[in-house]
């Protein structure tokens, strides 16, 4: 049970009205039910319209396109092609966190594609040194997102708004606006063994993980992007969950006055959310050029926004403090999904603009506390009124 | 945000911090990128001695195929000794930018301006004054509204999109099925590109049986192509307005085993390792047509007007279709790595 | 009973023209049978309220007694009610803050609403800005009127100040200043005086006294009996939701009232221990602390202060708002950044830099401002308890032994009596006092050897109040050294065994329990020491005031 109070609060509770005396404030210490274990454990698991909200996508989904949606290749298709985008949401979801806001992980993406794509090019660099690498080169810019915010006190907004310009800039300026290919053609005119241990990163059709070691998933097997994602969701989850600094990044987000004050670096903290929201974008990088088999110097223009959206999709508030990863993953899930659905339905790309902008603001109204008890408790009431 | 000591709300510094915000961001408004386009060589011109500046205003260097124009066009300027082109302004993609930047040629008086209009509306008025300042205009690929110009010097979208739909139907003799990528649909190329193809494809025994917007872009198509994949429409053939878009296409195809049974046709035919010559020559695409800059005939014409000779007012750019035969020639043609 | 203080504070006569409501109009207002229930709680059932015009009623009871439900009720915030209002005579419905206003009914929260990043006329006049001719804001008019109001109020502050820059006692009569720049029938102050030193009470009684002169009905919530025998003229005690009674104030003893609130009587309000602690190890020992403001760090400065604090003693500093009193805690805390001086902790020397390094030397701080300075109030009881002491519930791989966290959680709060469902139940759904609780066991889970507590009773009612002085002595009695700032004289009083007074950031006073170690603290000397601006003391304080026999 994580403190990610995402949105429903406690209600004053079944132990009757607060100040009697004689009422049993120790609170129960024995173990508690099955139902009790689950209504506690539903926050840590993101909140429960968001799940609702990813039932009804694949409930459209299956109920228009049948079993052309709801196959194996269909699906994973659809969340590989977002994996670097929902990567993305996972390192903003960290800053949105601690009330900030992070706008240049799309640029920093790109840079990360480039520089895969340029170390493969004109290094050789195998994958095991290249995403790290990468990492790294993200995660510097994401260093320096942090200290502009807490020692320069410029505003998270402003700051890696101008990230995002400065850093698309020295992504064109060291690519000469080219873009630069990572198929290699060896002289045999097969693919280079470099080339093909990148494609591995992500190409359509190469998989990490191939279909006869897990049968779960059928012929295709798993690819990189799919892998990476997921694992980047569970270990951050856990960190945000399970580690002091995860309690640390609630602190500061619900009230850095008070956080200080209890002992919280803050400063520190906070450079952390923005190292570690910039290493993964720069983590992404390879993936997205492998998806595309290159480097474009335009790579991840706008997806700061997808990022920020299934963020916010998710249960996490702009406000801070409120918030989960496992609430971000299903938020991806969703507009992933979507996107699939309403390409599968040949949906005309304007609409889906609209449709994607409608949810986000359904989503964010549906999670507001309380809201879903509010729409409740007048028929509850009524209903017991009339039970008498 | 984060820091919970108060800070002290001083008038005074928020001005001075605001004038200079102001300052940097007029400086760097009139600044103008360019990757790498220089000038020609020295003023120092053999004969007549005196020098004509170009002012060339592009409307998005990010694109690969104006990248490529830019580079061609400075080597092309750089072959007369009495041309200088001045650092190539860079919209972005936005009219408005483009408009005070085409203001700021006609202020610093150039001989000849040269424009790539982002949209037609916007850029006509801005056209309209260069020719009331009496400067002789060249509008490359894209149209204005306006007929005050000197020279329009463009490829023609719609007979590349005929070409395109006769070489699908020399490509399936006996019909077949044809998925359809496209640009983002209000862009004239998108339009004429779509119109030219499905002309020459009517009568024939081929089916658009797929056609979604692209937007231009590679991992779009990828991501299309596979949603159209999973959906048991057989594909025999795959256009895609650009080459990239084709070629995100094939890597989806690639990846679910079926690109042999595809055939994809592209334009743009930059000579670039990412472009659509690199993929016909390795077989992946079947073929594609090469989208003319113009960089070469601007030069010339650029060269005429300053002499004061008389220009054709519209230019139409021939297009070259790229197949396995002439790829590789056509590549070392083109390919503006190996020239300075 | 009056208490055995001596009370020259009182001014003649009762509060206020005693109305009775012996003519035949109809009450100012009439509240019949109020009831309100939200999801899960009946938070109020058959309450009733009857204040006359010029009438001054006393509104008591526990917190979780259903006051402020009462009161949002009347000023418009819950929309949905049982039972009936009456305005007059006429029957009204309230549905909306701006109904209230219409019907001039206006309440001032105890949580401020003002907003900070405008000047203290912006707030005066919001949503009643003034206009000139032309249409435009009338400045210089809005100016004028606050300078007035604030006159009124004696404060002098400039009316273009912006509200951010004021100190929580300050912005309070901002608060008042705004509601008396409307149409007034019916005024409703929840614990207003609960950030005032007794200057400016006496200061909001004459405005108070003065409005029911006017006709106004005042409505006044507060905990401190002692006010309410001086400024009110009846006393309704609501306990549980429910409507418990209405007494004169005039012919109500003390201890009934509070028998009534809490359904039992309490034997005393604080621990009384006779004999005064100081005789334990030094626990911290201040020399020549200084404190200038900056940008980074703003506040009241701090002059030379040197002083001492043993083992098992309670320390209380007392003075004026302003005074610098919450400056020398966070100053010690570290959260002022660097300060002069030396200080040394059990002897050994102690340099503030920051509240972590504060909270490893044993520190503990309880801030003046619970919501905003101590909790993350989105947050879960066990969440705030343990932000602290994390430490403690590291497993070897870094992560945190939830099970033992949660356990510690609930019996720290347990030993507190903080009532609240469970741990999860998140803070911001508690009462002030139980909030303060958990911030108390957030502070004892580390484990504190020096306990730095500011107004650590504000807004919290009489069985809490009891239960955290009876806390501190206890927590004393272990062995931890006190040191306590407080604006309610009679708490200081109670609870310490020496009384620093301090006026503007310097020492004007030391006052002790028992007679035999120094000057006796009696409120009439804490409070003139706490005046005697321009005096600059020795070490050795002069005898200020009457020694108390």
């Amino acid at each position: 049970m994580t403190d990610t109070v995402s949105g429903s609060a406690g209600p004053a509770g079944p132990a009757g009205p607060a100040g009697s005396p004689d009422m049993q404030d120790v609170p129960v210490p024995e173990r508690p039910g099955a139902v009790e274990r689950l209504r506690r454990a539903l926050p840590a698991l993101g909140s429960l319209q968001s799940y609702i909200g990813l039932v009804l996508v694949i409930a459209v989904g299956v109920g228009t396109k049948g079993a052309v949606f709801w196959n194996q290749t269909n699906l994973t298709n659809a969340i590989t092609a977002f994996a670097s985008r929902g990567i993305l949401a996972v390192g903003v979801t960290l800053v949105i966190l601690t009330a900030g806001i992070d706008l240049s992980v799309g640029s920093i993406m790109g840079i990360g594609s480039m520089t895969a794509a340029m170390l493969l090019v004109h290094h050789g660099l195998s994958p095991i040194l290249i995403v790290p690498a990468c990492a790294a080169v993200g995660a510097g810019f994401g260093l320096l997102n942090g200290i502009g915010t807490t020692w320069l006190r410029i505003q998270s907004f402003v700051m890696t708004l101008a990230m995002l310009s400065v850093v698309r800039g020295i992504d064109r300026q060291v690519s000469d606006n080219v873009a630069v290919g990572v198929q290699l053609i060896g002289p045999d005119g097969h693919p280079t063994r470099q080339a093909a241990a990148f494609a591995k990163l992500g190409t359509p059709g190469h998989q990490l993980v191939s279909g006869s070691w897990l049968p779960l998933f059928g012929r295709a097997g798993v690819g990189y992007p799919l892998i990476a994602f997921f694992a980047v969701c569970v270990v951050f989850q856990l960190i945000l969950s399970r580690t002091r600094f995860g309690r640390h990044i609630y602190a500061v987000g619900g009230n850095p006055v008070a956080a200080r004050l209890s002992g919280v670096n803050v400063t520190l903290v906070v450079i952390a959310v923005f190292t570690l929201s910039g290493m993964l974008a720069g983590f992404a990088g390879p993936i997205d050029a492998a998806y595309s088999a290159s480097a474009d110097p335009l790579a991840g223009t706008g997806y700061e926004l997808d990022a920020i959206a299934a963020a916010v999709i998710g249960g996490t508030s702009l406000a801070g403090g409120k918030g989960s990863i496992t609430g971000t993953a299903v938020g991806a899930l969703i507009l992933t999904l979507l996107d699939n659905v309403l390409g599968l339905n040949a949906v005309s790309d304007n609409l889906q603009l609209i449709i994607k902008g409608l949810i986000v603001v359904v989503a964010v109204v549906l999670q507001r506390p309380g809201f879903l008890k509010d729409a409740v408790e007048p028929l509850t009431r009524r209903i017991r009124a009339r039970r008498g | 945000m984060f820091s919970p000591g108060k800070s002290t709300f001083s008038p005074r510094r928020t001005a001075t911090a605001l004038l200079a915000a102001v300052v940097v961001a007029a400086m760097s408004a009139c600044a103008s990128t360019a990757p790498k386009s220089s000038g020609s060589s020295g003023s120092s011109a053999a004969g007549s001695g005196k020098t004509f500046v170009i002012g060339y205003s592009q409307s998005n260097n990010a694109e690969p195929y104006r990248a490529q124009l830019n580079l061609q066009l400075a080597y092309y300027v750089k072959k007369y000794p009495d041309l200088k082109l001045l650092p190539i302004t860079d919209a972005h993609q936005d009219s408005a930018t483009q408009v005070s930047q085409v203001q700021n040629f006609v202020q610093q008086k150039v001989d000849v301006l040269i424009v790539s209009p982002n949209e037609p509306a916007p850029l006509t008025a801005a056209v309209q004054q260069a020719c009331d300042a009496h400067i002789p205009v060249i509008i490359l690929d894209r149209s204005v509204n306006t007929d005050c110009y000197t020279a329009f010097i463009g490829g023609d979208n719609y007979t590349i999109g005929k070409l395109a739909g006769q070489a699908a139907v020399a490509a399936l003799p006996s019909g077949g099925n044809v998925a359809e990528l496209q640009g983002i649909l209000s862009d004239q190329p998108q339009i004429d590109r779509d119109k030219g193809f499905r002309d020459a494809i009517a009568g024939h025994d081929i089916t658009i049986v797929y056609h979604q917007e692209a937007k231009w872009l590679k991992a779009n198509a990828t991501t299309i192509m596979q949603q159209w994949l999973s959906q048991g429409t057989k594909i025999d053939l795959v256009y895609g307005e650009n080459d990239d878009m084709s070629l995100g296409a094939i890597l989806a195809a690639q990846g679910a085993n079926k690109a042999d049974q595809i055939k994809f046709l592209g334009i743009d035919g930059l000579a670039i390792p990412t472009g659509g010559i690199r993929a016909v020559q390795q077989g992946s695409m079947l073929t594609t047509f090469i989208y003319p800059t113009g960089a070469e005939q601007a030069a010339a014409t650029a060269e005429a007007i300053a002499h004061g000779q008389s220009v054709n007012k519209k230019q139409t750019l021939q297009t070259t279709q790229i197949t396995k035969d002439n790829a590789d020639a056509v590549y070392k043609q083109y390919d503006m790595t190996t020239k300075s | 009973m009056r208490p055995d203080q001596d009370d020259d504070r009182k001014t003649d006569g009762e509060a206020g023209a005693a109305v009775q409501a012996a003519d035949s109009s109809p009450p100012l207002l009439r509240m019949r049978d109020i009831a309100k229930q939200f999801p899960g709680v009946r938070a109020l059932n058959g309450v009733d309220l009857t204040v006359h015009a010029g009438e001054v009623v006393a509104l008591l009871g526990e917190n979780g007694a259903g006051k402020s439900t009462l009161m949002n009720i009347l000023a418009g915030v819950h929309a949905d009610y049982e039972g009936e209002i009456e305005i007059d005579g006429e029957p009204v419905r309230i549905h909306s803050p701006k109904q209230a206003a219409h019907h001039g009914i206006t309440m001032i929260h105890q949580e401020l609403n003002l907003v900070p990043e405008l000047s203290i006329a912006d707030n005066v006049f919001l949503g009643r800005e003034l206009r000139t001719r032309r249409g435009t804001l009338d400045r210089k008019a809005m100016n004028r009127r606050t300078t007035e109001l604030l006159a009124e109020l004696g404060l002098a502050l400039a009316p273009h100040r912006l509200v951010r820059e004021c100190r929580i006692a300050e912005r309070q009569l901002v608060e008042v200043a705004k509601a008396l720049g409307g149409r007034l029938k019916v005024l409703v102050m929840d614990e207003p005086t609960s950030a005032l030193a007794a200057a400016e009470v006496e200061r909001l009684f004459a405005v108070i006294r003065s409005l029911a002169q006017r006709g106004v009905g005042v409505v006044y919530i507060s905990h401190r009996l002692e006010e309410l025998e001086e400024i009110a003229d009846s006393v309704t005690v609501l306990r549980d939701g429910s409507y418990v009674g209405s007494r004169d104030v005039g012919a109500v003893e003390r201890d009934e009232l509070v028998a009534l609130m809490v359904g039992r009587p309490l034997d005393n309000l604080f621990p009384r221990a006779q004999e005064q602690r100081s005789d334990g190890a030094v626990r911290l020992e201040v020399s020549g602390l200084s404190f200038t403001p900056s940008a980074a760090h703003s506040g009241t400065a701090l002059h030379d202060l040197t002083f001492s604090v043993r083992a098992g003693e309670i320390v209380g500093l007392a003075g004026l708002m302003g005074a610098g009193r919450s400056e020398v805690l966070e100053s010690l805390y570290g959260a002022k950044g660097p300060v002069k001086g030396t200080i040394t902790l059990d002897g050994r020397p102690y340099i503030p830099r920051s509240p972590r390094q504060a909270i490893r030397r044993g520190l503990a701080l309880v801030a003046e401002d619970r919501k905003s300075q101590s909790l993350i109030l989105e947050n879960t009881v066990r969440f705030n308890t343990t932000l602290a002491a994390l430490n403690r519930f590291l497993r070897p791989w870094r992560t945190v032994n939830r099970r033992a966290e949660r356990a510690v959680a609930a019996e720290q709060n347990a030993a507190l009596g903080t009532k609240a469902a469970s741990v999860e139940t998140v803070v911001r759904t508690l009462s002030g006092g139980n909030q303060q609780k958990v911030v108390l066991a957030k502070c004892l889970l580390t484990k504190p050897t020096l306990l730095l507590v500011d107004e650590p009773t504000r807004g919290i009612d009489v069985g809490a109040k009891a239960e955290i002085h009876g806390l501190l002595d206890r927590l004393a009695g272990d062995g931890a050294a006190v040191l306590a700032v407080s604006s309610e004289l009679p708490e200081l009083l109670g609870i310490c065994d020496r009384v620093l007074v301090l006026c503007e950031g310097r020492i004007t006073g030391e006052f002790h329990r028992d007679p035999q170690h120094g000057p006796v603290a009696a409120q009439e000397a804490i409070l003139s020491a706490a005046m005697a601006r321009r005096a600059v003391l020795s070490p050795s304080p002069p005898l200020v005031g009457s020694v108390h026999d």
